[in-house]
């Protein structure tokens, strides 16, 4: 993430209402991800098709068809994002840029291979007794997102901002659009749509990614060498990813909460809709953060470690280690005032929204709960790039684990309680996680100095 | 290579930088020594910067040297690779605290040596302050950054780390070494220093007699040393430079030496000067007066004696310079001292003995200037040349150097029948007037004049040739002198009653 924060100051510096608004948008969009965006995509569509697509039946098969891609697809390809990303800024580092795009090629090759050879046996296991069409369909969405997670990474490092927001606007047109004209050839029609819309999407990214790189050869796979890939990243992006949606895929196969949708693909229509209404909350936050910690914290964090290496005073270097803690407290409080506010917007809107998408309000506390649980996850995700920033990647991994194993845990806690009970284990996961992560933080920054200075 | 190994030894000998991997005046005493002594059988521990710095062996080792061990100061091995944080001993780092609370309390140095003999042992394998403590534990950050805060008038406290840690990682390696060392009946260093550090630390731990002899003084060549170093940083501003001031980092080495030289001091008994000057620099510097005294280095009589007979019954007109063509010798003093000599004693000739290589440049400085002075024809410059053969042609050994210890060239000088004129700088004083009374008595065997004084020079030179019964007169009070004072004899009798008395003495 290093190109954005200077792009988002020169935006700041501008010192304009235009440009503090650019700032933010851009945060928001590369902050909170293309997947928060393709949920964006996916409810769109969804609201747009459930007024005209007959039955509606085929667009909750549609929308849990998404979901499931964007969720198998994020947990196998977590791992070699982060791990990439070290690759590529490794390279970056040793000025070898023109080796970026060729293993980026590579990459890409061993990731549609080992996406079609998990996906097609899955064909076979999940959807028995769909049409070929379909089935096709659902192999090449998944493919393609795979491929877009991989390519993403290179997005905030192009600082070709409005190429990329403009290709994700174009992206997802062509994906509604698409899917509302082949409606009338049902499911197939919608993911067809789907489809179009994220090749173009991949293919413009990669075409961006090309030009920006220029490269000298077509493929090369440097990054398979055990000493350029950390496999500790691998393994944080694996279990974060199945941190994530641990309690989504429990409620899904939990006989009381769900229901066979396609295949053996089961969805829960009170549990998703609120969770996918609660990340959408999120998108702020994200923005909130990413400036943050891309402008004050990394300014500081750079004086502190070109103070450490360069001759500066203790004084100067404590100094330094105080305002990169004061800009994490000043970042992670404005996380949480525009959190609130967002809370305070659901529980609002709330009851018209789930009655305008058709669920009982019943459900109501719990979009409460995940609106909660989806804004701690904004922390604790701030929190564990600064743990990135400072290079604890054993600590990261841990936290991971944490939070991994309590999602189950609390999940199951509270499928076992009952109905009332249903989003508390996520959100009691997510702070259990980041109380912990705050104190090995806090822990972390009060030793800087000496961290820095003894343990080597 | 192997090296002779034993269970144990009679005398250990520590030196550092020398002996047998470094030439030189020290180096050829320590050969002389173990080699006058063929019944004690000597062990060696060679402590050297890095392995790179030395070649192989200068001298052969000699029979009775039956345990030599060589280490490297400054061949850091990182003793843990992911070093995990720590807590220190309590108890040990109040220590190190209070020891250093007292280098800096000025008066009285006896609280800072009874905190260094109380925690000294603790950096021994086992003991409660070991070296990953003192690198990587928390109370070690908390002294360190604390001198920072309080002490440090250099602002950047990356290199106060770094010269804390470069300064004091080789005492744990000093301490592996003694704690492994095989058991000798006596320690003898010849330097303070880190070698001098390991024999304090050898008496502390094995109860056995420390004999320190120094030939410089080694805090005194440190402190030029450090005078002159580049590597030592100084981050000070324009602002905040006081150059009457000396960078902090140079004065926390001096003081780190002077330290190292008051543990040593304060262990070592007897303490051995070459001459009186530096007997009173060691009183000065901390060593107590009753455990000082001096053995002069000696020569062989038997070799310079018959060379008297060889020398024409008139002295030649030639004052030679024995030694490197180097700015420390001054030669260009000597060069201008002979244009003086010249003017009075035409047929006069001074003579340059020494290799020119080490500082070419120089050299041909010298020479030009013989050149301008209009006296290239008297002024030769002979390279090395062997001194037996070169006694019996001159008149006079000069001395113009700047800094000396105790010449050899002035006792050989005398043996051969040839009074000197130096300059006065280390013993030549001591070696020209006498030292005692009785010594004094015998007369003056040449003449002193001060550093970088041509015409005083030229002027003694002249009052010595010009007259042959001062010049008969200071040669043969050199010849007394030698033979009473200044011979291999005497000088291995002294060292043969030190070691006998150590070898003999009752553990601490």
């Amino acid at each position: 993430m290093a190109g954005i924060g200077f792009e988002l100051r020169k935006l700041l510096r501008k010192d304009t209402l235009a440009g503090l608004l650019q700032a933010y948008a851009f945060a928001g969009i590369i902050g909170s991800g293309p997947w928060v965006l393709s949920i964006v995509g996916i409810l769109i569509i969804g609201l747009l098709s459930s007024t005209v697509v007959v039955p509606s039946f085929l667009v909750t098969q549609f929308q849990t068809s998404v979901t499931y891609l964007i969720a198998t697809s994020l947990i196998l390809t977590g791992g070699l994002q982060l791990a990439f990303t070290r690759f590529v800024s490794d390279r970056l580092f040793e000025k070898r840029d023109e080796i970026v795009m060729p293993n980026l090629n590579g990459l890409l090759t061993a990731v549609l291979l080992a996406a079609s050879a998990i996906g097609i046996p899955c064909l076979f296991f999940f959807l028995p007794g769909f049409s070929v069409v379909y089935r096709l369909l659902m192999l090449a969405s998944f493919v393609l997102m795979c491929a877009i997670w991989i390519v993403t990474i290179f997005l905030s490092g192009m600082k070709r901002y409005k190429a990329i927001v403009g290709l994700f606007a174009l992206g997802y047109t062509i994906t509604v659009g698409a899917a509302l004209l082949l409606r009338p050839f049902g499911l197939e029609g919608l993911m067809a749509g789907f489809v179009l819309g994220h090749g173009v999407l991949l293919g413009g990214m990669w075409l961006l990614t090309a030009h920006d790189f220029r490269p000298t050869q077509l493929i090369a796979f440097d990054y398979a060498q055990r000493k350029s890939m950390y496999p500790i990243l691998l393994a944080i992006g694996v279990l974060y990813n199945l941190g994530i949606w641990a309690d989504k895929f429990m409620f899904w196969f939990f006989p009381d909460t769900s229901e066979p949708v396609v295949g053996a693909l089961r969805a829960s229509i009170i549990y998703d809709l609120p969770v996918f209404l609660a990340y959408l909350s999120i998108i702020p936050g994200m923005a909130v953060f990413m400036v943050r910690i891309e402008t004050d914290f990394v300014e500081y964090y750079d004086r502190f470690y070109d103070a450490v290496r360069s001759g500066g005073s203790l004084e100067y270097i404590q100094d330094m280690r105080d305002e990169m803690v004061y800009s994490i407290r000043q970042g992670l409080a404005e996380i949480a005032k525009i959190q609130t506010l967002a809370v305070l917007v659901t529980f609002v809107a709330g009851p018209s929204v789930l009655d305008a998408l058709g669920i009982s309000s019943l459900y109501l506390p719990l979009l409460h709960i995940q609106v909660i649980g989806a804004g701690l996850q904004v922390v604790l995700l701030s929190v564990l790039n600064i743990f990135f920033y400072l290079d604890l990647r054993r600590i990261i991994l841990g936290l991971c684990a944490e939070f991994l194993v309590l999602n189950l845990v609390l999940t199951a806690l509270t499928l076992w309680l009952g109905a009332a009970f249903y989003g508390y284990g996520f959100t009691l996961a997510v702070l259990i996680t980041l109380v912990t992560a705050l104190g090995i933080l806090d822990y972390k920054l009060t030793h800087l100095e000496y961290e820095t200075f003894m343990l080597q | 290579m192997s090296y002779p190994r034993a269970d144990d030894a009679d005398i250990c000998l520590l030196l550092e930088g020398t002996f047998p991997y470094v030439s030189g005046g020290v180096s050829s005493w320590v050969n002389q020594i173990i080699r006058a002594f063929p019944e004690i059988r000597f062990a060696i521990v060679f402590i050297g910067s890095r392995a790179d710095d030395y070649g192989s062996m200068k001298y052969a080792l000699p029979d009775n040297v039956v345990h030599l061990e060589v280490h490297y100061l400054y061949d850091f091995t990182t003793p843990e690779k992911n070093p995990k944080p720590r807590h220190g001993d309590t108890v040990a780092f109040e220590g190190v605290d209070r020891l250093h609370k007292c280098f800096r309390h000025a008066g009285s140095p006896d609280p800072a040596l009874e905190a260094f003999r109380a925690i000294a042992p603790e950096i021994l394998p086992g003991g409660s302050l070991p070296e990953g403590d003192f690198l990587h534990s928390k109370e070690a950050w908390e002294i360190v950054s604390k001198g920072y805060r309080e002490q440090c008038t250099d602002p950047s406290f990356v290199d106060y780390f770094w010269t804390v840690r470069i300064m004091h990682a080789p005492l744990w390696k000093l301490a592996r070494i003694a704690h492994a060392l095989i058991p000798a009946r006596a320690y003898h260093s010849v330097s303070t220093g880190y070698a001098g550090f390991l024999g304090a630390l050898l008496h502390q731990i094995r109860k056995r007699p420390l004999i320190l002899s120094e030939h410089g003084i080694y805090t005194k060549e440190r402190k030029i040393d450090l005078f002159k170093s580049e590597w030592i940083r100084d981050n000070r501003n324009v602002f905040q430079r006081d150059p009457t001031e000396l960078s902090y980092f140079r004065q926390m080495w001096i003081r780190f030496f002077e330290w190292m030289g008051r543990f040593c001091y304060e262990a070592a008994d007897p303490i051995i000067a070459l001459y009186e000057n530096n007997r009173l620099r060691q009183v000065a510097d901390g060593a107590r007066p009753e455990r000082t005294f001096n053995v002069p280095n000696g020569i062989s009589l038997k070799r310079f004696a018959p060379l008297r007979a060889l020398r024409p019954a008139t002295p030649p007109p030639v004052l030679c310079l024995i030694g490197r063509v180097v700015p420390i010798k001054d030669v260009k003093t000597f060069i201008r001292a002979m244009r003086r000599v010249v003017n009075q004693l035409p047929e006069a000739e001074g003579w340059i003995a020494g290799p020119e290589d080490e500082d070419p440049g120089y050299a041909a400085e010298c020479r030009n200037l013989a050149e301008s002075l209009g006296i290239a024809d008297n002024v030769k410059f002979l390279g090395f040349q062997k001194v037996d053969e070169l006694m019996p042609k001159i008149g006079l050994t000069i001395l113009s150097s700047i800094s000396e210890a105790l010449p050899l060239v002035i006792l050989e000088g005398y043996a051969a029948g040839v009074p000197t004129v130096s300059t006065d700088v280390g013993s030549c004083r001591q070696l020209i007037e006498g030292l005692e009374p009785e010594d004094r008595a015998l007369g003056p065997s040449g003449a002193v004049v001060n550093i970088a004084d041509p015409q005083a020079l030229a002027d003694a030179a002249i009052a010595l040739l010009g007259d042959p019964a001062a010049w008969q007169a200071a040669s043969q009070v050199g010849i007394a002198r030698v033979e009473r004072y200044y011979t291999d004899d005497l000088m291995f009798a002294h060292y043969r009653r030190v070691y006998e008395k150590a070898l003999a003495a009752e553990d601490d």
